[in-house]
């Protein structure tokens, strides 16, 4: 089992050689090599050892050449050696070949060629072909006659391809039972094992069968039956391929990878420098007065961080979208701004920092990507180490910020004593405990969020009700079905209902409630009131709750159920909640889900 | 990459279309599973094909060589005796080299767009064995996939306790190297035994497929899978030399295949397909959602609606046939009526064997086996199935004496 590639073009191919061959190695790792054309003389390189690692030893890269083939092995024939690598030249050294497959009469034709005088530098199988190669274009100075005459002379298993000096612009190729197709692009032409050798260049593909061989140069390529000779029109098949989608693994979207990927991102956010946090924390206690910015999901990040500073820490910062900073502040040299950012290159944020700067304020911010312009302008950065966030909606990025803003809490709280050690240490414990509950509802309740969210899709109004914390989450999960699934959904505080909000429920005003667990009683308690005065007007309502089944009787229109949780995590765990329920609904309506229309990743203007 | 078909169950929750051929050979949208697969193979570059065939397998041997396939090299394996999936998977191991990677597909399953492009890409990005997961519409039949965040499968649950589980299960699609079948041969044969080795051992990445999918079991999936097909149709195309009378009207995407000929009067309502050389009477209503196969004759005034009629079927005048299958060779008499939904509306049973089975569909007709024939003036309750090769007497108000 092994792995041809070759290409013949315009320009240095040898780049692209190696891509192929790399993407090939699933097919063969035990040794590599590569036949290049310099002007008319053939170069080899071959070696053993994986594609990197061949090609840097013989500074492959550096080698120019506008055609060659290369091949990856898993040796059948031979032991794995230098000499036994493809690929092989003949002694002329006219002849370069390549081969997968297995030639079941090359003792008798080495046999015979030994006698004739050719000498043989390797064990394998493959080599008689070089060598049968120069024999019969000695005689008939044709490389296609001596080909084919090749072919028929041969038995076994194939697939082929060569390169020969005599003809320094084309690639030959054939096959018997191994696989081999072609790669059709402008002025290119490629040939490999599968099209994961070319695929990256071109999706047009022609897949040769047994008893066929092909002829490629830069602007064509010819296919032709190995009996007749005569001249095959070949159909091509389109690749539905895209080497976009190979970067996001197995996931459909890149918005379900960075979800998956929270686990994760929240473990590093958890994992972070105590000293960096904890300079921002002395911030935070010396300053006279602090503002919490974002804008997007991270003003929600903010508004979130707002609840949480005030019930862990018992400390109230106001927090404000960027683009309204300059008009809501009063900020002096006792002022500390801090603020959230994916990019850390967000216009708004960025603005708002500078002015603060300019007022003298200290700043200090959270940022996913390093070096970026707010991470180098504020006084101090927490880098949160989420990973490339790709998806154009802000996912894994904005509750590692959550999570990082809840320690940070913690933090000024202990240090403040607003808590005990003991109560830190809890609430610790639930952080750290947070990863695996968010990959066990990854793991267990995805199935039930796509179908109620497959189920609802046709829903054109959302209502997405929360009280305290849990209010920041359903604005933050609402923006998600705005951004995604391009459907009105309205973030808003559970106690608004009655003062006015209520008059719209009708049949056309479907609510998630975003329900607190039971241990947190009086806004449990209020949250249920709400979704009572709702049900009273026969509203819709999707409970997120975790109580059990059934508990709060016919409360609920559909329910869905989350295992117990400690109360501080449990709006981290109904965001992602949200989350998905925005995304399965996106998949329903087959919305763009990386890119959604009219947005862009990082906000870079005003 | 070479794929293997498995296409060697007895598919017996579908009776009565299984009692005569394997499930991949049933003909949905003008097309066999069997085809369909074959299509979405070649578009994602794969033409090494091999088939295992066990049940009914002579007439799965006979279409694949027959057949033109289009540049596929198409091979059969046997599996002489019915023991199970794996063993079933083990009948091609000497067609894979050591070293080598192959797909794996069950043959039962379905996919409008193409599951097997997927599960390469997500292969050419992890070069390891990989196995497609999708979200079905219910989980009560299929087991619980768990998974980490790199898609590593951490665990497979094959029957989920309570109903607290709801997510990704195996699509049926599978990348998988040679030295699966050394796990599966000491796994006793067991498929899912060999998979949690793989897991365990090399490790298994999952590809995601959220695009439909659909695993036929009864045999009302049949009419979810023709739906299906249908639906993913871009555009009408009509063979050069069909015949289509004056006063034929076309709505939607209709697919007229070479030799049939639509008469005068009739109505074809897209979605719909009807296939070679069929006939369609005069003023016949034909439709969303109806497959009509090869060699077809539908006599004048006749209604069809959301139904397969697979190929050399006739149907008398004057009759309808609704939310129906209808196999092959059946022969339905002239004002034959598969009445559609109950009286009350409640959702309508199917009594298949010992015990009835809820469909949860409001609207189903009747099943009939290949070779039934409908006496005239039938008329046949919702849900029926009708074993193949059955003869039902004509229905006379009046008889002579």
């Amino acid at each position: 089992m092994c792995g041809i590639n070759g290409a013949v073009g315009l320009k240095n191919i040898s780049e692209l050689l190696f891509e192929g061959i790399r993407n090939l190695e699933y097919r063969g790792y035990d040794s590599c090599g590569v036949a290049l054309m310099n002007k008319t003389r053939l170069i080899l390189k071959k070696d053993v050892g994986g594609v990197e690692d061949v090609y840097r030893k013989h500074n492959v890269l550096q080698l120019q050449s506008n055609i060659g083939i290369a091949h990856t092995r898993w040796a059948t024939h031979g032991k794995v050696t230098q000499n036994n690598t493809h690929p092989f030249a003949s002694n002329d050294g006219n002849f370069a070949v390549v081969h997968n497959g297995i030639i079941s009469n090359f003792r008798p034709l080495r046999d015979q060629l030994q006698k004739e005088g050719f000498k043989f530098s390797s064990e394998t199988d493959t080599e008689v072909l070089a060598h049968l190669l120069e024999k019969f274009y000695k005689s008939s100075r044709d490389i296609e006659k001596a080909f084919v005459k090749v072919l028929n002379l041969i038995e076994g298993t194939y697939a082929i391809a060569f390169i020969s000096s005599h003809l320094p612009g084309q690639i030959f190729c054939a096959r018997r039972e191994s696989p081999l197709m072609l790669g059709i692009g402008d002025e290119i032409k490629f040939v490999g094992s599968d099209f994961s050798a070319f695929i990256d260049h071109t999706k047009n593909a022609v897949i040769l069968d047994d008893g066929e061989y092909a002829i490629l140069s830069r602007d064509t390529y010819v296919v032709k039956n190995l009996l007749s000779r005569e001249e095959i029109t070949k159909p091509i098949t389109k690749i539905e391929w895209d080497s976009e989608t190979s970067r996001k693994g197995g996931y459909p979207h890149y918005m379900l990878k960075e979800i998956y990927e929270q686990p994760q991102t929240i473990s590093n956010a958890l994992d972070l420098e105590a000293s960096g946090l904890d300079e921002i924390v002395e911030l935070f206690a010396k300053s006279k007065n602090s503002y919490l910015l974002g804008v997007g999901t991270t003003f929600y990040v903010a508004k979130y961080a707002k609840y949480v500073f005030s019930q862990i820490a018992q400390e109230f910062y106001p927090s404000i979208s960027s683009d309204e900073f300059r008009v809501l502040t009063n900020l002096n040299k006792q002022s500390l701004v801090f603020s959230a950012s994916q990019s850390g290159e967000t216009f708004d944020t960025l603005s708002a920092l500078k002015y603060a700067k300019s007022k003298g304020a200290r700043t200090a911010a959270v940022v996913n990507v390093m070096g970026s312009s707010i991470a180098r302008l504020v006084d101090k950065v927490v880098l949160q180490g989420s990973g490339p966030e790709i998806c154009v909606i802000s996912t894994k990025a904005a509750v590692s910020q959550m999570v990082i803003l809840t320690v940070l809490a913690m933090k000024l709280a202990l240090k403040k004593k607003a808590i005990t050690r003991k109560t830190y240490n809890q609430h610790m414990r639930a952080l750290q405990e947070l990863p695996e509950i968010i990959q066990g509802i990854l793991n267990e309740r995805s199935g039930f969020i796509h179908r109620l969210a497959h189920k609802y899709s046709g829903t054109r109004n959302w209502l997405y009700l929360g009280r305290g914390v849990y209010y920041p989450i359903a604005l933050e999960a609402a923006l998600k079905m705005k951004e995604v699934a391009y459907v009105h959904a309205e973030g808003m505080p559970g106690g608004f209902l009655k003062h006015g909000t209520l008059a719209m429920i009708d049949d056309d005003v479907s609510s998630i409630v975003f329900v607190p667990p039971p241990e947190d009683k009086s806004l449990y308690e209020a949250t249920l009131h709400s979704i009572e005065e709702i049900r009273a007007r026969s509203g819709f309502v999707l409970g997120i709750h975790f109580t059990e089944q059934g508990k709060n009787g016919a409360l609920y229109s559909e329910e869905l159920i989350l295992p117990k949780v400690p109360p501080l995590t449990a709006p981290l765990i109904q965001l992602v909640i949200g989350q998905l329920f925005a995304y399965f609904t996106a998949t329903s309506l087959k919305r763009n889900i990386d890119k959604p229309r009219s947005l862009a990743k990082s906000v870079t203007v005003a | 990459m070479k794929a293997i078909i498995l296409s060697a169950g007895e598919g017996a929750h579908l009776s009565p279309f299984s009692e005569t051929r394997p499930i991949s050979m049933i003909g949905v949208a003008g097309r066999t599973l069997l085809d369909n697969t074959f299509g979405l193979l070649k578009s994602a570059g794969i033409n090494d094909i091999f088939v295992v065939a066990g049940h009914k397998r002579e007439k799965l041997i006979e279409q694949l060589q027959q057949q033109d396939h289009n540049g596929l090299n198409l091979h059969h394996v046997e599996q002489k005796r019915k023991l199970g999936i794996g063993h079933a998977v083990l009948q091609v191991k000497n067609k894979i080299l050591p070293g080598e990677f192959f797909l794996l597909a069950y043959g039962d399953i379905l996919t409008a767009d193409n599951i097997f492009s997927k599960i390469q890409q997500s292969f050419h990005s992890f070069k390891c064995p990989v196995a497609s997961i999708c979200l079905p519409p219910s989980n009560q039949m299929f087991g619980n996939v768990f998974l980490n965040a790199r898609m590593e499968i951490t665990k497979i649950v094959e029957k989920p306790k309570g109903n607290n589980l709801g997510n990704y299960v195996l699509s049926g699609v599978f990348i998988l190297p040679a030295s699966f079948f050394k796990l599966l041969e000491s796994s006793g044969n067991s498929m899912e035994k060999a998979l949690k080795k793989v897991v365990a051992g090399e490790g298994l990445r999952a590809s995601m497929w959220e695009d439909e999918w659909l695993d036929v079991v009864y045999p009302w999936e049949i009419l979810t899978a023709n739906k299906m097909i249908m639906d993913s149709w871009k555009e009408t195309s009509i063979a050069k030399d069909a015949t289509l009378e004056a006063n034929v009207t076309l709505q939607g995407i209709v697919r007229i295949e070479a030799g049939a000929i639509i008469k005068s009067g009739a109505v074809l309502e897209g979605p719909c397909c009807i296939g070679e050389k069929s006939y369609i009477g005069n003023n016949s209503l034909v439709r969303s959602y109806t497959s009509v196969g090869k060699n077809c004759s539908v006599g004048s005034g006749v209604e069809l609606k959301n139904c397969v009629v697979m190929d050399n079927s006739q149907i008398g005048r004057l009759s309808f046939v609704g939310d129906s299958v209808l196999g092959e060779n059946v022969d339905m008499g002239a004002g034959c009526m598969t009445v559609n939904r109950d009286i009350d509306w409640k959702p309508i049973s199917v009594k298949n064997g010992k015990r009835p089975m809820a469909t949860g569909m409001k609207k189903l007709g009747a099943f009939l086996g290949d070779g039934v024939v409908v006496g005239a003036g039938n008329t046949i309750q919702p849900g029926t199935i009708v074993a193949p090769g059955k003869v039902l007497p004509a229905c006379y108000s009046v008889k002579h004496k």
